[in-house]
């Protein structure tokens, strides 16, 4: 009898710079394309800092409704499309037109809802620019006119919490949720929650969306003067990188047990067989050389999946590009891996760096990659950094060597989260 | 299920509270229905509709923050954050070591980002001098071109902080779900523990939305209590004459540990963390559903999680903020839950004296159900003297009774529907 349940994936939705569906995205990867661009929405003319991997669709293309248009930001609408992209694409509505309404109530809320972001921006402070002038930093004033200057929704069009909130109401889904504020393990996370969730039984399916939009001019400084910004190419493990460049994006897996998918035919691609969490508790901005976060929570992450190194298909790294991270990150495969590494890749260097929605849009990359059994290269990637010159990694397109990946996603205050996926054979074969 | 899920113990506890800056001065607070409403003292509110808030008193708590070097890179919730989790952890009479910092764990609920004022006063003559952004001034904005001040505003700042105090290196995450924020960070420890990520958790919330622009939005949403004369009674969940609700501040901490490992200590366990709930209304972004749907199931999901009945609950810790409709919705969903045992079930919310915490909210009334427990005492719904008939519970009223408290409910319910419930449960108890 199996107690704790098998985990699987039926829907997947992505959106960054480069392109609006998981398969697109996947080929502009195959093609070498890197879509990060000098656009980011305002005057970078004297900027030191101008590249950005920006998501240009027209929001109405996203999303087809322009009353919640007006009251969300860009990421929000990013996280409410993907949601609803995954949930198209496993056949949820579909699926719900066949049940009775007390039975669709039951569905509801036998469906969880988790999501990520990096956090608030600068920018949600933006629209009280105005009234700070007008009262010369008075609050006395701000208070007295706020009325004429600030939308009266200003606050719940800042809600963190937005996407979680609106997909639930638009697509009708009530079970358990979160949602994680926590730097770029943000949408990772909301795949291990969702994930545990499944398994502890609170829920028979979730939806784990990551998403971000942190191109804004503070948000892009703050980071350049940090000295995490690339001067030129978002370049991971190259001997000439010099950091990472933001991009805007999310991505959204759904989520259910084994026996939840097959009882209504669903499409399987993928199975989470484990996942691990951990921190380096240096701060917010050091990680530690030696790669000790990323390595255990690798550890922990096979541990639960019950798979040796040998077993593990391929690796798709965080690689943000600055040169702390590539090669602590290296550090920590080389010690857990030895002498036998898999093929191993990473995928910002194609549309950015997306924060919150990195680990999502990675997991969904990843799952795409398994599927059709390539490991994409690098294509920023010319001379690899001495020191990595040992490690696998994808200079050129590979193949993985069993038909599992170890997904890394790294984040602020020396976070590190491993999650490990197996493509389920392809259809028809 | 077949398999026993692992039992969490409580074993510490802190609190930077508008009625107290630690635990036992807020539950003195409490006993005693003490307000902590007062006018705003922070800023000048004077121009605002509402001019009232919940601050926290002076700076007594600032001796448990740690180095002193740290209050740069904290903001006013984070220093709150940092004194609430000392006194838990100090509580506890245990800190993670070389040994087991990988087992411990952390998970806040942080607030929405609460820029400093004056930051952003002077980032607009730095970069909006007339009012709109302008590119080019970012870039020399002394504020705009400060990595502290960029650390200090994210949102992974306050977790981060905590975490390399006490050498936390295991499963640390920061969530936010509006006011439910608090509630969901001690119920993600609770599932950290049960599925064995970790041994020890730090679980707590912080917050503070007491500025310009905090007050500014809710006052926006006029989902504040107007009643600038008499802020000693604006808050008043459940009553029938209430109108809003109070802000507050502060933070709730509490040290999680293994209850086989708390045990075998002797340590002190003030209350078992039994189980824990979450739903989404999914109705409106603001509203509740008059019938209580949404709060139910988090309600019911948290009783089957801790194994329990609804008629073995002796008190619950509403979410009761003193809005109309929060409070209406919520007193439904109680009758739903419990039945007839309503009438057995007493009632209160502490809101009606520390104001609304919102991110720390659910972590602090976390607290406070483990210490109802620990001394078999309520704290008090203040300021209650007009029945709503469509509130109707069995609210503990004027002076705190003394009665056996095993099991404990703690309700938090969010802005964009998220509801969470946390159960608590009398280690002693059968």
């Amino acid at each position: 009898m199996e107690i704790v349940p098998r985990v699987v994936v039926t829907g997947l939705g992505a959106v960054c710079a480069a392109g609006k569906y998981p398969g697109q995205i996947f080929n502009s990867l195959l093609d070498g394309k890197v879509s990060i661009a000098e656009h980011m929405g305002w005057d970078v003319e004297n900027w030191p800092c101008r590249l950005a991997g920006v998501v240009g669709f027209n929001p109405r293309e996203l999303i087809n409704d322009r009353k919640l248009l007006k009251l969300i930001k860009k990421t929000d609408v990013l996280g409410i499309y993907v949601a609803e992209k995954a949930l198209e694409s496993a056949g949820i509505s579909g699926y719900r037109e066949s049940l009775t309404s007390e039975a669709d109530e039951y569905f509801a809320q036998r469906f969880g809802i988790y999501g990520g972001t990096s956090g608030a921006l600068p920018s949600t402070q933006y629209d009280f620019l105005p009234l700070i002038k007008e009262a010369d930093g008075s609050t006395l004033i701000i208070g007295e006119k706020l009325n004429d200057y600030i939308n009266p929704m200003w606050l719940l069009g800042n809600l963190p919490n937005n996407v979680l909130c609106h997909v639930g109401i638009r697509n009708k889904l009530k079970g358990p949720n979160a949602f994680i504020t926590n730097h770029s393990t943000s949408g990772m996370l909301s795949i291990i929650e969702a994930f545990e969730s499944i398994r502890i039984g609170d829920t028979d399916r979730a939806i784990a969306i990551g998403h971000d939009a942190p191109v804004d001019p503070q948000t892009v400084l703050s980071y350049h003067i940090t000295g995490l910004l690339a001067k030129a190419s978002l370049c991971p493990f190259e001997s000439k990188r010099s950091g990472s460049i933001l991009g805007e994006g999310g991505a959204a897996l759904v989520l259910e047990t084994l026996e939840a998918a097959s009882s209504r035919l669903a499409v399987i691609h993928a199975e989470i067989l484990g996942k691990g969490c951990t921190s380096e508790a240096q701060g917010l901005l050091p990680v530690r050389m030696d790669g000790d976060g990323i390595s255990r929570a690798i550890c922990l992450g096979l541990e639960q999946a019950g798979l040796s190194t040998q077993q593990i298909g391929m690796i798709v790294c965080h690689g943000n590009g600055t040169i702390t991270s590539d090669l602590s990150e290296g550090a920590a495969i080389r010690k857990v891996f030895g002498s036998k590494i898999p093929p191993i890749t990473c995928f910002k260097w194609a549309f950015g760096h997306t924060l919150g929605a990195s680990g999502s849009i990675d997991a969904v990359l990843a799952i795409t990659a398994l599927q059709r059994g390539i490991v994409p290269a690098i294509a920023t990637l010319k001379n690899i950094d001495q020191s990595l010159k040992d490690l696998p990694i994808a200079k050129a397109h590979m193949e993985p060597i069993a038909n599992t990946a170890l997904i890394l996603s790294r984040g602020f205050g020396g976070q590190n989260c491993a999650l490990i996926v197996k493509a389920t054979s392809r259809r028809g074969g | 299920m077949a398999i026993q899920p692992r039992r969490v113990a409580i074993t510490g506890i802190g609190l930077v509270t508008p009625v107290g800056n630690n635990m036992s001065e807020t539950w003195q607070s409490l006993l005693q229905a003490k307000s902590g409403v007062a006018p705003i003292s922070l800023f000048d509110a004077s121009g605002f509709s509402v001019q009232i808030a919940a601050e926290v008193k002076g700076d007594n708590y600032l001796s448990q923050t740690g180095h002193k070097r740290l209050s740069k890179a904290a903001s006013r919730s984070h220093l709150f954050a940092l004194a609430a989790a000392e006194e838990a952890m100090q509580d506890s009479g245990i800190l993670p070591d070389a040994a087991n910092g990988h087992r411990w764990g952390c998970s806040v609920g942080t607030g929405m980002v609460s820029i400093n004022y004056k930051e952003l006063l002077a980032f607009q003559r730095e970069a909006a001098p007339k009012g709109q952004l302008e590119a080019e001034l970012i870039l020399e904005s002394s504020i705009a071109t400060d990595p502290i001040y960029f650390c200090r505003n994210q949102s992974a700042q306050g977790l981060s902080l905590l975490v390399k105090r006490y050498s936390i290196q295991g499963y640390t995450t920061s969530v936010h779900t509006a006011c439910a924020s608090g509630g969901q960070a001690v119920g993600t420890a609770l599932k950290l523990i049960r599925r064995g990520d970790c041994d020890y958790v730090l679980a707590g919330g912080f917050d503070s939305m007491i500025s310009p622009l905090g007050l500014a939005g809710f006052c926006l949403l006029d989902a504040l209590s107007t009643d600038n004369h008499n802020p000693l009674t604006a808050s008043r969940p459940f009553d029938a004459t209430r109108n809003g609700f109070v802000m507050g501040e502060g933070a709730g901490f509490l040290v999680l540990e293994e209850w086989e490992r708390a045990v075998k200590r002797g340590a002190r366990i003030y209350a078992e963390l039994a189980g824990e709930g979450n739903s989404l209304t999914s109705y409106r972004i603001t509203d509740p559903l008059p019938s209580g749907d949404g709060p139910i199931q988090a309600m019911q999901q948290a009783l089957r999680s801790a194994g329990l009945h609804p008629e073995q609950v002796d008190y619950l810790n509403a979410h009761g903020t003193s809005t109309p409709m929060n409070d209406r919705s919520e007193a439904a969903a109680s009758h739903v839950v419990f039945g007839d045992h309503i009438n057995n079930l007493k009632v209160s919310s502490t809101k009606s004296t520390m104001g609304h915490l919102i991110a720390a909210a659910g972590a602090v009334e976390a607290a406070i159900c483990a210490l109802t427990i620990y001394y078999n005492k309520a704290p008090i719904n203040a300021n209650l003297t007009r029945h709503d008939p469509e509130c109707n519970l069995n609210f503990v009223c004027n002076q705190t009774k003394d009665f056996v408290v095993r099991v404990a409910m703690s309700n938090s319910l969010g802005f964009g529907g998220s509801n969470s419930c946390l159960v608590f449960r009398d280690p002693e108890a059968p």
